[in-house]
């Protein structure tokens, strides 16, 4: 199963660089997230790896193939390339039956008929759509479209797999079940899977690595987990994470005993780093995931921690996300159970846990993360 | 677009340059080709031409800007057992298909028939691209002026007007059709569609014809012509008549429209045989020069004009001999026929007569005003330049 | 080409070359790059060479100069001979004779007639496409009609409509006249007003078709925002549809100045009469004369196309952005006309009737009659039909035009000419359609869109005289090959037009999704994208065929004979005279476009009006 590297990928429209030098590399198996804002250059990346789109400069190499190289002139044309590619808008061909549209390409690579019978059959189960098999596109609902799709995008077995913002037209609930089913789908193809959405939910979910990508630069490549813990800067934290990360401008100054006494606007504390590290600067942000400031019910003033005010209270059952009002500030915390609190009601919150973390204001650029207690 | 825009003005301006140098020529002495076998075709009988066109191969293709050559083109053909082509078309398409067809060598028309004798004689007879041919067996018979080139037939377009209504006015002189009653009421082929009615126009201005206007005009008035600005009395009945006249695009259309019940009061230059014409209602219309014939005032100084229609080998003719063998056709009785067998056209064969009603050539042509190629070709860009502005 | 090279700069030439063709895309847009330059500028720079040269004839006569010589001789005359107004009692020159007052008659009457057609067809348009007005499937399918028939037989109807003895050669009465006793004026019946009207009518289908295609694929969500904000209706038309539409009404308006500037046998029927003469006529006449000074005047037209196209260039820039077409539109709430719904559909109605049936009628009226103007059933005949020895009648046909074997091997030409022309330029169009939008964007793409658009620009009566100048030198462009090929060439603007707009529906991934299983580019072409689109790229073939059924001035200097087509013998007959064989044969032309028309239509789908519209 091959690997995918990307070596010095740019790609120009006019004037504007719509991936700047990126470099990349893809084990087999993996399922990799292209993950950013609309624009960010992401869906570019995916076709110029597809072979749709030529990049103006740099070299891809999928397995130990070079498939595109500027250097050398290589351009293999995609069909070349044994991949398979999910359209968001599943480009079903409507004069087509849904039998017709999964069978189409099989012809095209030479298949046999009962293999192409046998083949199309076994998509049609898998995909669970084996009763629409003599139906147009046009008589089909979306959920139905996009499994015909990716049964069409599977027929040949690719090695590799491209989706494009596969679910983005689909109603949150069969969204949540697509991506079941996309989740199976790579494990039982064991298929290199590189997907594309702006949905960090999705990538979160699904993907095995995240590429997180803003203006056609690469912000981060790590998996799910690191990079919603361990975001390289402050766009990839701001970015993953439901409901957002908060985000509190403070003045550091380093102390002897190697913390970090930190002075916001509504209350000052002390950073302990979970590692020796250098500040050298002053101006700092203080990232904390709504999930690690915790409410003390009973107000005790005093208490270790900071006086809050309710400012809202959003309870969905199995958490609640309430807005805290410190100060001027207005912080996010996540509880994982149903409360609600009234209005105006005073509590006190803490900061829990070491995965609070500290950015540079200036570079955006996370700097470590640890602990924080008020002062 | 602007790239292309300037690429194209480059290109343009060296085309011009590499086209202009390719075009100079040298006229041939000798005869050759054609022009050869024409003139020695003059001396083959009837049977000789007979035998040596059935030795030629291919289509036999016919141009002529008169429709009854069908009719003629299909009794040839099933006489002569010989495929033959023939089309109907104006006199310039046909003078401009010859030159290109002649000039780019492409296999075109072996044979035409043909009007305008001032653009013959220039663009046709004097460059070699059509070879006159006059058959042995009519000789005899054709005139000498009308043998180079050879004339097959007179067409004549007449003063005809419609004859409803109490008052009806009876022209005896071509000045009438200046005066302001009958603005408007004149139709009339414009000269700028059919080159006959301009050479019409310039014969008009011709020392002789402008002599004769002058004259009919005193005759009319009582009193000399007052030229005023004009050159002669020519350009001034020229100039009036053209303001008076209502341009129709066919003689048919013409007659047609002067014959209907509701026209009275108009009259028409048109030609003759149009009244032919199932659709033309005949019995409103009084000809000029018949009425003059039945009452003895001829109109003055002319009743109309005539023009040759002539018949012509061209000078990349792939069958040659078949072309004499029809030229020959054409000359005789059955050849004239489509056209002989009602009034209005007068085939150059003298010995052919007028069909019973009408008048002979000969009186026509004294009669009416002709051709003459070279006064029309010497003063073509002076007085067509003036027939334009009175259009 | 230059922006590939700039794309990869490191890349070898050879291997540059080999990647920009191994794109079908590529190799399409550089084959009709180089066959339209052949085929449009080529002939282009001879007219312009033709221009400086002195022409066998008149002109060699005048100059004193072989021809073929370089010579400002016709310019001289036809520009600027401007100071011989005053001899002979006339005051005007010969170069304001013969072209600036034509110029001048040619741009009224354009700017009239487009005004018209755009009026005309717009608000049909709008009505069929916006409103809920009853018989829509009857106006829409009518409402082509003019544009079916022969420009100028619309013309005769016109005149035989309203002529009357009053005016022109005021010989006989028309219907207007004879029945109803309404003299109407001069102005009324010749000259200005009536050529315009007549071409603005004959081109009001054609504003119809792009301004409805425009209103048909518009989001009718932005009409409904507005009316959720409670904007009144006229204030929806007039702030929302109208500028929405206004690039593409521009764009039609220039399209139809252009046509109408080269329209030859409207302004013969009804302006010579009057002495009203446009550039059209005038070329026409100059053609047998003075060839240069023709060359001249079709030059000078073929500068008004240019600019037109450069003008129309600088809108649909803009107009792309307004129409982005993102799918089959959504569901359009139509205006309900309530109680002005029967009247407004009468008078369409009726007006239409009187467009396009009543000259059906009259033609079929007119080709039994014997002597006209006599509509007793006494003077009645079939014979003009269906009759055999005809020759009594003496109009040129020994045979009505059913058994006529003339008739009926130019019917057979014409056939063959219209669907050779459509399958070429169809097929073409479709190819260029694709090369054009799959490279979009490319110096190389928008020359061939602009190329592939020019033959439209170019007058067809110039266009002709061209080919025909051009036949001289390449002999073997003759006969019925230089027909099909003219025609083709002339057409695919068409054929581009509906190609180019049928790729643009089409989203790119339809096709990527068979590039990616391995499918080749001609079974992409004839499996997935040609299918799809069957409709449109049908169009796209259906127009050329219609147009080359209805030609005439493109192809009468270069038939072999008039008897070739329907048309060029139509043409013939009815400057013979030869009224009834015409109206007849003018009749069948429109029957058997109409039935074509009708059966591809049922057939496929495909529609005139959803070839250049869309």
């Amino acid at each position: 199963m091959p690997e995918i590297i990307l070596e010095n990928i740019t790609k120009m429209f006019g004037k504007t660089a719509a991936v700047d030098h990126l470099d990349l590399l893809i084990h087999s198996g993996d399922f990799i997230t292209l993950l950013g804002p609309s624009g960010c250059g992401k869906t570019t990346t995916l076709r110029m790896i597809a072979g749709l789109e030529t990049p103006t400069e740099g070299k891809i190499t999928i397995g130990d193939r070079v498939v595109f190289s500027s250097e050398d002139g290589i351009n293999i044309p995609p069909n070349k390339r044994d991949v398979g590619f999910l359209f968001q808008n599943y480009a079903l061909w409507p004069h087509m039956t849904v039998y017709q549209n999964i069978a189409f390409g099989l012809e095209n690579l030479k298949w046999s008929k009962p293999d192409i019978e046998s083949r199309v059959a076994e998509l049609l189960a898998l995909l669970k759509i084996e009763p629409f098999s003599k139906r147009y596109p046009s008589e089909l609902s979306g959920g139905q479209q996009q499994r015909v799709a990716i049964a069409r995008t599977l027929a040949p077995n690719p090695k590799v797999l491209f989706l494009d913002e596969p679910l983005s037209n689909l109603d949150a609930k069969l969204r949540l079940e697509m991506r079941t089913e996309l989740k199976r789908l790579h494990l039982s193809t064991k298929a290199t899977f590189v997907y594309v959405t702006h949905d960090q939910l999705e990538a979160m979910t699904l993907s095995t690595k995240v590429c997180l990508m803003k203006n056609g630069i690469m912000q981060q490549y790590a998996p799910p987990l690191e990079v919603y813990s361990q975001p390289a800067n402050l766009f990839a934290a701001d970015f993953v994470g439901n409901p957002a990360m908060n985000f509190i401008d403070a003045k550091a100054a380093c102390r002897p005993d190697g913390s970090v006494g930190l002075k916001a606007d509504s209350f000052s504390g002390v950073f302990m780093p979970d590692e020796k590290f250098k500040l050298d600067c002053s101006d700092v942000v203080i990232g904390i995931r709504p999930e690690f400031i915790g409410i003390h019910d009973e107000f005790q003033p005093g208490l270790q921690g900071l006086d809050a005010t309710v400012y809202s209270n959003m309870p969905s059952g199995m958490e609640t996300t309430v807005k805290l009002k410190v100060g001027e500030t207005i912080l996010t915390s996540v509880i994982f159970r149903g409360v609600d609190y009234p209005v105006d009601k005073k509590v006190g919150i803490s900061f829990l846990g070491d995965d609070i973390l500290l950015f540079d204001k200036e570079s955006g650029l996370k700097l470590v993360s640890g602990s924080l207690k008020t002062e | 677009m602007k790239k292309i825009l300037s690429i194209a003005c480059i290109i343009i301006a060296s085309c011009a340059m590499l086209l202009a140098m390719g075009a100079g020529e040298t006229p041939a002495d000798e005869l050759t080709g054609v022009a050869a076998l024409a003139r020695d075709g003059e001396k083959l009988t009837h049977d000789q031409l007979v035998l040596k066109a059935s030795d030629e191969t291919g289509v036999f293709r016919v141009y002529g800007n008169t429709s009854r050559i069908t009719t003629a083109v299909e009794a040839f053909g099933k006489l002569y057992n010989i495929q033959i082509e023939s089309s109907n078309l104006k006199d310039s398409e046909i003078y401009e298909k010859l030159e290109i067809e002649i000039d780019g060598k492409i296999n075109g028309a072996d044979m035409v028939m043909i009007q305008d004798g001032a653009q013959l004689k220039s663009q046709m007879v004097s460059t070699g691209n059509l070879v006159n041919f006059v058959p042995l067996s009519v000789k005899g018979y054709v005139d000498a002026d009308d043998q180079n080139p050879l004339v097959q037939q007179y067409i004549n377009k007449l003063f005809i007007w419609n004859n409803k209504g109490d008052s009806v006015k009876n022209f005896t002189n071509v000045w009438q059709f200046t005066e302001p009653e009958m603005k408007g009421n004149v139709i009339f082929k414009s000269p700028e569609l059919e080159q006959v009615n301009m050479n019409f126009l310039i014969m008009c201005t011709s020392d002789k014809w402008a002599g004769k206007l002058a004259q009919a005009y005193k005759n009319l008035y009582g009193k000399d012509i007052d030229l005023g600005s004009y050159k002669n009395a020519g350009y001034k009945w020229v100039a009036e008549f053209l303001g008076n006249c209502t341009f129709i695009k066919s003689d048919t259309t013409i007659a047609e429209e002067i014959s209907q019940d509701t026209a009275a009061g108009k009259a028409g230059l048109f030609v003759l045989s149009k009244l032919r014409s199932s659709s033309v209602l005949s019995d409103n219309l009084t000809v000029g020069e018949y009425r003059a014939v039945e009452t003895g005032t001829a109109i003055e100084p002319f009743a109309g004009f005539m023009y040759p229609m002539y018949a012509m080998i061209t000078s990349n003719a792939t069958r040659p001999y078949t072309a004499m063998l029809f030229i020959e056709y054409l000359m005789t009785a059955d050849g004239f026929q489509p056209w002989g067998k009602s009034i209005g056209a007068y085939s150059g064969n003298g010995s052919l007569p007028a069909k019973e009603g009408d008048l002979p050539l000969s009186t026509w042509k004294d009669c009416l005003v002709m051709e003459d190629p070279d006064f029309i070709l010497s003063n073509y860009e002076d007085v067509s330049s003036f027939v334009i502005k009175n259009l | 080409m230059a922006k590939d090279q700039a794309k990869a700069p490191r890349m070898l030439f050879g291997n540059k070359v080999v990647v920009f063709f191994s794109k079908p895309a590529n190799v399409i847009l550089v084959v009709f790059f180089v066959l339209l330059c052949m085929l449009t500028l080529y002939p282009l720079l001879t007219l312009v060479s033709e221009t400086f040269t002195v022409h066998a004839g008149r002109e060699s006569i005048a100059t004193g100069q072989k021809r073929g010589t370089l010579s400002l001789y016709s310019f001289k005359k036809l520009l600027f001979t401007l100071d011989d107004g005053g001899e002979q009692g006339y005051k005007s020159s010969t170069s304001w004779i013969q072209f600036y007052s034509p110029l001048f008659n040619t741009l009224s009457v354009s700017l009239l007639s487009s005004f018209l057609a755009i009026l005309f067809g717009g608000v049909v348009a709008w009505l069929v496409t916006r409103t809920n007005i009853r018989f829509k499937k009857f106006i829409s399918a009518v409402f082509v009609f003019p544009y079916i028939m022969p420009s100028w037989t619309l013309a005769m109807f016109w005149s035989n409509f309203f002529k009357n003895v009053n005016v022109g050669p005021g010989t006989s009465n028309g219907i207007m006249a004879a029945v109803f006793g309404i003299m109407m004026p001069e102005w009324f019946v010749y000259g200005f007003f009536p050529i315009s009207m007549v071409l603005g009518l004959h081109y009001a289908p054609f504003a119809y078709i792009l301004i409805g295609g425009i209103l048909r694929n518009m989001d009718a969500n932005l009409e409904e925002a507005a009316s959720i904000l409670k904007t009144p209706r006229w204030r929806i038309v007039s702030r929302i549809t109208l500028p929405i539409v206004m690039p593409a009404m521009l764009s039609t308006l220039l399209l139809v100045f252009a046509s109408t500037m080269s329209a030859y046998a409207v302004p013969v029927f009804l302006g010579s009469p009057v002495r009203y003469y446009v550039l059209s006529t005038k070329m026409m006449s100059l053609m047998s004369t003075y060839k240069g000074q023709g060359y001249i005047i079709a030059s000078v037209m073929i500068i008004f196309g240019v600019v037109i196209l450069a003008i129309n260039q600088s809108f649909t820039g803009k107009r792309k952005s307004f129409t982005t077409v993102t799918g089959k539109s959504s569901q359009i709430s139509l205006v309900n006309l309530k109680k002005a719904n029967w009247p407004i559909a009468l008078i369409l109605m009726i007006v239409l009737v009187l467009l396009a049936i009543l000259p059906l009628v009259s033609f079929a009226l007119e080709s039994v009659i014997i002597k006209a103007g006599d509509y007793s059933l006494s003077n009645m005949t079939l014979d003009f039909w269906i009759g055999r020895n005809l020759d009594y009648l003496d109009q040129g046909d020994a045979n009505g035009i059913l058994f006529s074997p003339k008739v009926l091997k130019a019917l057979g030409n014409s056939l063959l000419l219209g669907i050779s022309c459509a399958v070429i330029a169809g097929t073409c169009g479709v190819l260029v359609g694709y090369g054009i939008v799959k490279r979009r964007g490319t110096w190389l793409s928008g020359a061939v869109n602009n190329l592939s658009f020019f033959p439209y620009l170019l007058p067809s009566l110039a266009f002709g005289a061209i080919y025909l100048a051009m036949s001289g030198k390449l002999p073997f462009i003759n006969g019925m090959f230089a027909l099909i090929l003219i025609g083709s060439v002339k057409y695919l603007p068409f054929a581009s037009r509906s190609g180019i707009n049928a790729m643009l529906q089409l989203s790119n991934e339809i096709e990527e999704a068979a590039v990616i299983v391995n499918v080749p580019w001609w079974k992409r072409m004839t499996r997935i994208i040609f299918p799809i689109q069957k409709s449109s790229f049908l169009s796209g073939y259906l127009l050329p065929f219609v147009s080359c059924m209805r030609e005439l001035s493109l192809f009468t200097l270069l038939v072999p004979t008039s008897d070739t087509l329907l048309t060029t013998m139509l043409m013939q007959y009815s400057e013979k005279g030869w009224d009834q064989f015409g109206n007849a044969i003018n009749l069948l032309i429109i029957i058997v476009v109409l039935i074509i028309n009708f059966a591809v239509n049922k057939l496929t789908g495909a529609s005139i009006d959803k070839g250049i519209g869309a």
